[in-house]
């Protein structure tokens, strides 16, 4: 009985999705579709979309075919198209088996109603249970309305990097450890000559103010779970934020390069995630040593920001056992230590965080003691819009003299009205 | 129009007056089915127009007034008809405005620039059919057929601030470093310089195809009665490359109401919106933020501009024609 329906929904759906790439241009619409073909075979094949390199996520998974028999098919899912595939896929009713979904993209995944609810399997697949993962990342924090719908994979967290070398010519002798000398070190940075700055502020990083006013001990959520920005702590992280503008003490180019600016020294010390000490390692493997990574400069606290991505299972699935399997595999702390030799990145289990093979590297024990004080940015379904404008308030104050006050109000009017 | 006519009186008129005219019975039942032929074969036009171009533009005008977004794409019971209030919310969000001034902006300064410049290419490359100006002219034609991607790196890179060609050169004659794309002024017009240079190539090729077809007698006895050559410009070539002109000024106009490509890849229309266009921002808020109801009014709203200035343009268009003949 609920046929004719589906398929008035369907084509209502794809019908919809064409008008609206119809009056722009025809790239909007990829197609998802071909690949997505399930053929009836006996051995069960999944279909896992991930943002992880194809190769090196198949080389994981040989481990679980051998262990269960299980084929896995991996397509790769670039970042800036996960929006596309999701409502492309959405719309047909076409998607994987298995998915992995960033954090940033996690809110948009359970609006659309895309992710299986695992809370009845939970008790035979213990390993997916909250008590596994970092606080931060539990089902609580990730699954409104007390589902369960995607599992911890990966985490990501951002540290402060600094120039050892520059720091120490400038007669600093340790990275910064609160806000006040953060502040002190930038501005005597900065006196090193034109075009030598303090300290950087990524320009399209709305994390950094959620940060600060973490850091300031407040909260940019209300009890409600809507985003505000009127709390006495995000004033506070404004005025962090704006008076390393306000002194010259960062860049103000959008387009200034924070991986160049780093190995030229222009920005010896600046807030980034474990993929920028990748990026140096491969681009100047010859700074070896004149550079280190710190836990956050403190105010209240030294929170940062908790990224990385979850894995679920698709809401159409006809593979639900053997994806399920799937996720047991993935969250074992032997297969994320393994994914971390293979990948760099970091586990979510909180054992595999423990391992010794992990935390025996100087660099990744400040990454996994900083995890242990991070935390998501607001899951809420519009924080891409919200993010945007916050980020387009505080530009607009730092680079075009924008009035402080008449900004921010207006901010947090937009952002109620977005979430009315 | 006989046929119309009578079918349209039929009902309401008595019979007595079709009996009237027997000799009019036949007539239109013959003339019907000749009428027929046109239309079967415009038929698979048509029904490509309906299905591509009428029926997503009906949808997106039916999505336009409801609160479709990821959640409404997801499961249809959260879909919602909310009246015109998408559009109202549109017109009172200062971005929409700020990418509609921007457009404008992008169309003054980008329309005229393009067919000026291609048009003075056009005539110059036309002035030789040497071996050097025939490989100029495929060097002209480059940019519009080099992929968007790398146009975008290449130009990212010599615009960029830090380590950008553009501004070490102007290092080298003591001039301080410009914010190419970083100053809201200054980026609206890298972006649109960009987008002219692409555009041009093909613009240069459709006057060269246009002035070539000029024949070569009018300009010899333009010479004999002594006009000198910006005189023949005006007096010949432009007049007879009204076609031309007017088909690129068209197309033109109408890519640069759209414009999207450029804006997108170097800035993503920032800083703070300095050099969004109406295009993008109706791709933000559609794919970025999934909010297709409320992009769906706006592209309507873009829909109904291009429809308003092409109607205008036909219209000068045809009085023109009929003047001239």
């Amino acid at each position: 009985m609920t046929k004719l329906p589906r398929v008035v929904r369907k084509t209502a759906a794809v019908v919809s999705a064409v008008a609206l790439s119809a009056p722009l241009l025809a790239s909007g619409a990829t197609a998802a579709g071909a690949s997505t073909l399930r053929p009836a075979a006996q051995t069960t094949t999944l279909q896992v979309w991930t943002m992880e390199t194809a190769s090196s996520f198949t080389q994981l998974l040989q481990g679980f075919t051998k262990e269960t028999g299980i084929k896995v098919q991996v397509e790769q899912v670039p970042w800036a198209n996960v929006n596309d595939k999701l409502t492309t896929a959405v719309a047909s009713g076409n998607g994987p088996d298995v998915v992995e979904v960033g954090l940033s993209e996690l809110p948009s995944f359970v609006a659309a109603g895309a992710l299986l609810n695992l809370k009845p399997y939970l008790k035979a697949n213990p390993v997916l249970q909250d008590n596994h993962y970092l606080a931060a990342v539990s089902s609580k924090v990730t699954s409104p309305r007390g589902e369960d719908l995607s599992v911890p994979w990966v985490s990501d967290v951002r540290i402060l990097f600094y120039r050892s070398d520059i720091l120490k010519q400038a007669g600093i002798s340790a990275p910064p450890k609160t806000w006040a000398q953060l502040f002190q070190d930038a501005t005597k940075l900065a006196q090193r000559g034109t075009n030598q700055y303090g300290f950087y502020i990524p320009q399209w990083d709305s994390a950094l103010p959620v940060e600060l006013t973490w850091q300031a001990g407040g909260q940019v959520t209300g009890p409600n779970g809507k985003v505000t920005f009127n709390s006495a702590a995000f004033r506070a992280a404004v005025n962090f934020y704006t008076s390393f503008y306000k002194d010259k003490l960062v860049p103000t180019a959008s387009d200034f390069d924070q991986t160049q600016g780093f190995i030229s020294g222009a920005a010896p010390m600046l807030i980034s995630g474990p993929y920028l000490a990748a990026s140096i390692n491969s681009e100047a493997p010859d700074l070896k040593g004149k550079w280190d990574v710190a836990p956050l400069p403190k105010d209240k606290d030294g929170t940062s920001l908790f990224a990385g991505s979850n894995m679920g299972i698709w809401y159409k699935s006809k593979n639900v056992a053997a994806s399920l399997k799937l996720l047991d595999y993935l969250a074992k702390p032997s297969t994320q230590l393994q994914w971390f030799k293979l990948a760099d990145e970091l586990p979510t289990n909180t054992s595999a965080l423990d391992a010794p093979s992990l935390i025996s590297d100087p660099m990744v024990r400040v990454y996994v003691d900083q995890l242990r004080n991070a935390e998501p940015l607001p899951l809420a379904p519009q924080w891409n819009q919200i993010s945007t404008d916050l980020l387009n308030s505080l530009n607009s104050i730092v680079l075009d003299g924008a009035n402080e006050q008449a900004t921010l109000s207006k901010l947090n009017t937009t952002v109620a009205s977005l979430q009315h | 129009m006989s046929t119309s006519t009578i079918e349209a009186i039929a009902p309401s008129a008595p019979a007595v007056v079709t009996e009237g005219r027997p000799a009019e019975g036949p007539r239109p039942r013959r003339r019907r089915r000749v009428s027929l032929t046109p239309y079967l074969f415009i038929s698979p036009t048509l029904i490509c127009l309906v299905a591509f171009g009428v029926l997503p533009i009906a949808v997106a005008a039916v999505v336009s007034l409801t609160n479709m977004n990821i959640s409404g794409l997801g499961n249809l019971a959260n879909v919602h008809f909310i009246g015109l209030s998408n559009y109202r919310s549109l017109f009172s969000d200062p971005a929409f405005w700020e990418s509609l001034r921007n457009t404008g902006l992008y169309v003054v300064v980008g329309v005229p620039s393009i067919i000026v410049g291609s048009l003075t290419i056009a005539i110059a490359l036309n002035q030789s059919q040497s071996r050097f100006f025939r490989a100029l002219r495929a060097f002209y034609f480059l940019p519009a057929i080099t992929a968007i991607v790398a146009i975008s790196l290449i130009w990212g890179y010599l615009y960029n601030d830090q380590f950008g060609l553009l501004n070490y050169l102007l290092s080298l004659v003591h001039v301080p470093p410009v914010e190419w794309l970083t100053s809201s002024l200054v980026a609206k017009f890298s972006v649109a310089f960009v987008a002219i240079w692409r555009a041009s190539g093909l613009d240069i090729v459709i006057f060269l195809a246009g002035l070539q077809a000029i024949p070569a007698d009018y300009y010899e006895a333009a010479s004999i009665d002594g006009a000198g050559q910006l005189r023949q410009v005006f007096s010949i070539t432009l007049p007879l490359l009204r076609f031309a002109i007017f088909f690129v000024l068209v197309t033109t106009l109408i890519s640069w109401m759209q414009l999207f490509d450029e804006p997108y890849v170097l800035t993503a229309g920032g800083p703070v919106h300095a050099t969004t266009s109406i295009s993008l921002y109706i791709y933000q808020q559609g794919f970025s933020y999934n909010e297709f109801g409320f992009a769906s009014a706006a592209s309507m709203v873009l829909f109904a501009m291009i429809a308003v200035v092409t109607a205008v343009q036909l219209r000068a268009r045809k009085r023109g024609a009929s003047d001239n003949l």
